[in-house]
């Protein structure tokens, strides 16, 4: 497996998180080449590199920044997604806490090519030490007048998983209840107080500066045509070295395991993965056995890549309890604007609870896999969707461990 | 105004201004959808997802209120499937709902109840003990009372207050089925026209203190009629009832819709203001204080016109009705009579406001002004007839027509209330509207018109 360190370089360097090291390594050099750029070349590049949103759904992140107004008479931002709340998924903080700085030149470079002369970097409540490292590299950037022309402000969430979600991200930012807003009918911009704004994930733009420093074609070495360069792939649960290990996409993911986690925990057997973050659908053992990691494997099996941060259950796991706790997160994030969410992710989560009762019985099963149909394709946001596919894929591939607690 | 378009909705072919919402076609068509979170004054939210119906080409349902019309669409909003969906979303908003009906105050005029009947039918699958649990009685100030448990959370109420009356005290706090409607930290339901939300409010999670559990709603009956507490002329319903071995008595005001006036909906004061039609009233002919006969009366009041013919002043009310004002014109002019309707008193710039409210107190003012009506205070005069003007007139002699009681020397006759006389009115924007005759009373009071009859008689 080839090592391809592009966010991680500097993450083992001592003291990675103070701009005397960064800059020792290499940091912040990008802003040197800006001139040599326009605004637009520089999207240009992003888009040749088919960098892609690194939050979860995977669009390419060159066409959301070219639908930013290059003249708008109106101010441009960029908020930058930092609210890493879904379950199994903790990768955004290490690059916040090992190399923040790398960040922030992403940010600059990224401001430069959208226009914007502010940007704000949405992290949530819950990570206040690292809000703290964070900031430190701020100040200290502040200090060294490299933020001259553009300024950085962290804007701490108050704790809900929803606000990750793009708009409900800047309605929170607006200081109103982080609800995701209806789509729009067109492509447009997100708007942050009716100004048009970019929504990115910290990888997504801590990627940027080993893109304009190396070509769209260095970032396309890596990964595969359709998924290029690498994703701070995580692993958690049953395996015996848990944590985020860079890699590029298309590396088989069993190969992943046993590299950087050393296999399952206890050297049991895999039961179940999921990919992701809790909102991909679970796979079975079998369906790991030959998959890769990039998006095109992962939807090719019904699930998808998500954040890259896998969860392993061993043959030990009782994926009633697993669904039931899943289902406890759903039940309490839903932001409870849609119908179906609001009452689905609850009803759902006591129904499997009085199957883990052994008060269950076969109409339960059914009701959860009809709710989940409702829940499917019928609200404002992806939030629904994704409880309702977890759901489904428990249920479909180990209904007979639902159906043993009856 | 855009181009207008062909869409197809259940195979008929309806003509609709392109680009505009499939929802407000689907209301003025009367085509049945089910829906709690839009509403034409707010605008879409998209949060109930009852409105779902089937495009053509689209793989899911969508739902109407965030769907803009293009030409060549084709719309399904019935079928199995549509249903089916409808039923399980409902099936869902039913789950933590308190399902007692019949003792809430809203049954009969509920959505949720209505779209129960269309689309439900489910059987319980949860007991109460298991739904979630949340305050059935909050005060929020403004007479309005809040049911958390009926919430469907549609954000009417909070829409209401953050883009009408920008008064935002309310919000929605809490999270998924833990999420409920509230007022701010500290803030009450505290505006002009906050007893709107308990019309918007498509279930009994809003009611109003004033009228809830006074009636049930199916008894009552309406008569449309326009509010007389200031000039706009806000449309209203006058909803009323005859209980057994009663009198015929209003329950409450609601506004009614007219886009030229007031959209939908009315002030506070406007909407209580039915109350003072039935709160003391004078109802027989009162002769310095002292009750009489109504024969007597009349008697008397044509033997003080006789006598006073060429000096007598006639004072009209100018929220009387525009048929009663010319009427009295009229008989001014027999009489040789001058006329005035002294405006002072109407005037009060504190009520006014941008919304509905207006400074001038008098529904038909502008008829007054129309019809060149001397609106300063009278002259000293010999005989004053006052036609219930608000102010107190001092004259030799005194004929007051009155609807309420008040202390008057000379002669007092009981009018009719407008709600108990049918007529028109021209309010301050120059629109002329009609208001019907809503109550019956079991002793009709008569009306001036018919007064003038009898007295010219
Ligand atoms: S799907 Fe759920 S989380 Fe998303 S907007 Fe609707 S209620 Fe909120
Ligand atoms: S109180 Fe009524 S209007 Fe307000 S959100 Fe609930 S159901 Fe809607
Ligand atoms: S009316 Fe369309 S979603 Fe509520």
């Amino acid at each position: 497996m080839r090592d391809c360190k592009i966010v991680s370089r500097n993450f083992e360097l001592p003291n990675s998180h103070t701009l005397a090291v960064c800059k020792a390594h290499g940091g912040y050099k990008t802003l040197e080449k800006l001139g040599e750029y326009s605004p637009l070349q520089i999207i240009d590049i992003i888009k040749k590199s088919n960098l892609r949103g690194k939050g979860g759904g995977g669009a390419p992140a060159g066409e959301k920044w070219e639908l930013m107004p290059q003249n708008s008479n109106k101010p441009s931002f960029l908020a930058v997604n930092c609210d890493e709340s879904e379950p199994g998924t903790f990768k955004d903080r290490q690059i916040i806490t090992k190399d923040p700085h790398l960040l922030l030149e992403g940010i600059l470079i990224t401001c430069y090519a959208i226009k914007a002369k502010h940007a704000y970097i949405y992290i949530r409540g819950e990570y206040k030490q690292f809000q703290d490292i964070l900031q430190g590299a701020i100040d200290e950037a502040y200090a060294d007048g490299l933020l001259s022309e553009c300024d950085i402000t962290i804007h701490r969430g108050a704790g809900a998983y929803i606000c990750g979600e793009k708009s409900a991200l800047l309605e929170s930012m607006e200081g109103k209840r982080g609800h995701p807003r209806l789509k729009p009918k067109n492509k447009e911009p997100e708007w942050f107080f009716d100004n048009p704004t970019l929504v990115n994930n910290v990888e997504t733009i801590a990627s940027v500066p080993f893109i304009v420093q190396n070509g769209a074609d260095a970032y396309r070495a890596y990964g595969t045509q359709k998924s290029p360069g690498t994703l701070l792939f995580a692993m958690s649960g049953h395996v015996e070295k848990p944590g985020v290990y860079e890699a590029e996409f298309g590396t088989s993911m069993m190969e992943y395991i046993n590299h950087f986690g050393g296999g399952v925990k206890g050297g049991k057997k895999l039961k179940a993965l999921i990919p992701g973050g809790v909102s991909c659908g679970v796979l079975t053992a079998k369906e790991c056995e030959n998959l890769t990691l990039d998006y095109e494997a992962l939807s090719s099996v019904r699930s998808s890549l998500g954040t890259g941060g896998m969860i392993l259950m061993d043959e030990d796991t009782d994926m009633v309890i697993a669904l039931k706790n899943i289902l406890e997160f759903y039940h309490e994030e839903s932001c409870g604007q849609c119908t179906p969410c609001r009452e689905g992710t609850g009803w759902s989560d006591k129904l499997v609870g009085k199957i883990l009762d052994k008060r269950g019985t076969k109409e339960d099963i059914d009701k959860l896999l009809e709710i989940a149909d409702t829940m499917n394709g019928k609200t404002i946001c992806v939030f629904a969707p994704a409880a309702s596919t977890v759901i489904v894929s428990f249920i479909k591939k180990f209904r007979a461990e639902f159906e043993a607690k009856l | 105004m855009s181009e207008m378009i062909d869409i197809i909705v259940d195979s008929q072919t309806y003509k609709v201004e392109n680009g505009s919402l499939l929802i407000d076609l689907l209301i003025r068509e009367k085509i049945k959808v089910p829906y709690f979170c839009y509403h034409e004054s707010l605008g879409a939210d998209g949060n109930c997802r009852m409105c779902m119906v089937e495009i053509e080409g689209q793989k899911r349902p969508q739902i109407a209120c965030d769907t803009l019309v293009k030409p060549g669409m084709e719309i399904r909003s019935t079928g199995a499937n549509i249903e089916k969906v409808r039923t399980n979303i409902l099936e869902l908003e039913l789950i933590n709902h308190p399902v007692d009906c019949p003792i809430c105050d809203q049954a009969g005029e509920c959505s949720l109840q209505d779209f129960y009947m269309d689309y439900g039918l489910h059987n319980t699958k949860v007991t109460i003990a298991q739904k979630v649990k949340h305050n059935k009685h909050i005060d929020l100030g403004s007479n309005v009372m809040l049911d958390q448990e009926r919430c469907v959370l549609c954000a009417r109420c909070t829409r209401f207050t953050d883009q009408i009356t920008h008064t935002h005290e309310l919000g929605i706090i809490g999270r998924g089925d833990e999420a409920r409607v509230s007022t701010m930290p500290g803030r009450k339901l505290d505006n002009p026209y906050a007893m709107n939300v308990v019309d918007l409010c498509p279930v009994g999670a809003l009611t109003s203190k004033d009228f809830r559990f006074t009636q049930r709603v199916w008894f009552l009956k309406t008569a449309n009629s326009v509010c007389h507490g200031c000039a706009k002329g806000c449309n209203i319903y006058i909803d009323h009832n005859i209980m057994k071995y009663k009198d015929d008595v209003i329950y409450r005001f609601r506004p009614r819709r007219n886009d030229a006036v007031n959209g939908f909906f009315m002030c506070d004061e406007g909407r209580l203001s039915y109350k003072e039609l039935q709160e003391n009233r004078l109802i027989s002919p009162l002769l310095n204080g002292e009750e009489i006969d109504e024969k007597e009366a009349i008697v008397k009041a044509k033997n003080l016109i006789e006598k006073c013919k060429n000096e007598i002043t006639i004072i009209i009310d100018a929220n009387l009705y525009t048929e009663e004002i010319e009427a009295i014109l009229a008989f001014a002019k027999e009489l040789g009579a001058r006329v005035c309707s002294p405006k002072e008193i109407y005037m009060d710039e504190s009520f006014q406001d941008d919304l509905l409210r207006c400074a001038n107190r008098a529904a038909n003012a502008q008829t007054i002004e129309r019809l060149g009506i001397d609106t300063n205070e009278p002259n000293p005069s010999n005989l004053i007839i006052n036609f219930n003007h608000p102010q107190d007139f001092k004259a030799t002699s005194l004929i007051s027509f009155l609807t309420h009681n008040r202390p008057c020397s000379g002669l007092s006759l009981p009018i009719a209330a407008y709600s108990e006389n049918e007529g028109t009115l021209t309010n301050i924007d120059g629109i002329t509207q009609k208001c019907e005759k809503a109550v019956y009373k079991n002793k009709p009071i008569p009306t001036i018109l018919e007064y003038l009859q009898k007295v010219r008689a």
